[in-house]
């Protein structure tokens, strides 16, 4: 049995190369069928607001790369209600279906993979 | 499976450290490497908030960059050298890099 | 600078035979390059084709086999959306090689 592990993306989409990192372990992983969960916290959760335009930035459209994730085997998608709440997206409609966690739950959550990475 | 969270971040820049503290479970630990032994700094909110972290949370700090930094740990974080940082890695389930 | 010639046009590929200008492809490039490969393009194959610039269209990124045969099997049923009918239909690589001959770029997830 693979070992499981989860991903925390904890940056902001188009600022930095982090974001991208996270989600192209995420879909390597995904795609040798190893058992991969993503947890978006902090600036992370700022990935999964609909509608961004990063054409403009001349960017790589992470936001429709997100929504590949499925497909590539990651369905374990978490993001911190803190976070969002922080930012003013709780209730927001969000551009991928992920389960939303407390801290407590976060706490579960790190402990019942064996390996986490936070970039 | 318990966790070792290493941060190496300086906590005055951004959130890490805040973030990490609220992930912590019991048994889990915390090693503070690099720009990260900042947060015991005396007089600071970031020193209050391990001050105050339970018991059942283990507290590290690597002793060359306290020493670098001239930083002291108080008595409730153990200072641990290169050896001692693999020796915690080993002890815990699982370690947690915050790049 | 490998290249291929196209009713007289050239169009630059990369050195593994993937497009390096995503808007150079047509049904006669896709022709041309199944040449290459020494392919004739079925109405199966074509389907696939489709079925891969719809993917890149979604995600924006080339799809490894695994998500390839999923995405299949969701927009064309089982029968089609299985890693035998997929390999039979691209020798043995249709992640690598439907998504050369749609014209996407080479799936980095897949090694």
């Amino acid at each position: 049995m693979s070992k499981s592990l989860l991903i925390v993306s904890r940056q902001p989409p188009w600022s930095g190369p982090s974001a991208r990192e996270a989600l192209d372990i995420a879909l390597a992983g995904g795609a040798f069928d190893l058992p991969i969960g993503m947890l978006f916290l902090d600036d992370g959760v700022l990935q999964l607001v609909g509608s961004q335009q990063p054409g403009t930035l001349q960017q790589k459209d992470l936001s429709a790369n997100l929504q590949a994730l499925p497909l590539f085997g990651v369905e374990a998608l978490y993001a911190s209600t803190r976070s969002l709440q922080e930012r003013g997206l709780d209730g927001q409609a969000l551009a991928l279906a992920i389960e939303t966690l407390d801290d407590a739950a976060l706490t579960a959550l790190i402990d019942r993979y064996d390996q986490v990475i936070t970039l | 499976m318990a966790t070792l969270h290493v941060l190496s971040h300086s906590p005055f820049s951004d959130s890490r450290l805040s973030s990490c503290l609220r992930l912590l479970g019991s048994g889990d630990g915390l090693l503070l490497s690099g720009d990260a032994v900042y947060a015991l700094q005396r007089g600071t909110a970031q020193r209050q908030a391990l001050d105050l972290m339970p018991a059942n949370i283990g507290l590290f700090a690597l002793e060359e960059d306290l020493c670098a930094r001239a930083i002291d740990a108080p008595p409730r974080v153990q200072v641990v050298d290169y050896p001692g940082f693999v020796e915690l890695s080993c002890r815990f389930g699982k370690v947690n890099s915050w790049l | 600078m490998n290249q291929l010639i196209v009713d007289g046009r050239r169009i630059a590929l990369d050195k593994d035979g993937y497009l390096l200008n995503l808007d150079d492809w047509s049904e006669t490039v896709a022709e041309a390059l199944a040449q290459r490969e020494e392919l004739r393009l079925s109405r199966e194959h074509w389907e696939v084709l489709q079925l891969l610039r719809g993917f890149y269209q979604e995600f924006q990124l080339s799809p490894a086999n695994r998500p390839l045969i999923k995405y299949a099997t969701l927009k064309l049923g089982p029968e089609k959306g299985n890693s035998l009918h997929l390999n039979l239909l691209f020798k043995g690589a249709p992640a690598k090689l439907a998504a050369k001959l749609a014209g996407l770029p080479k799936p980095t997830n897949c090694l």
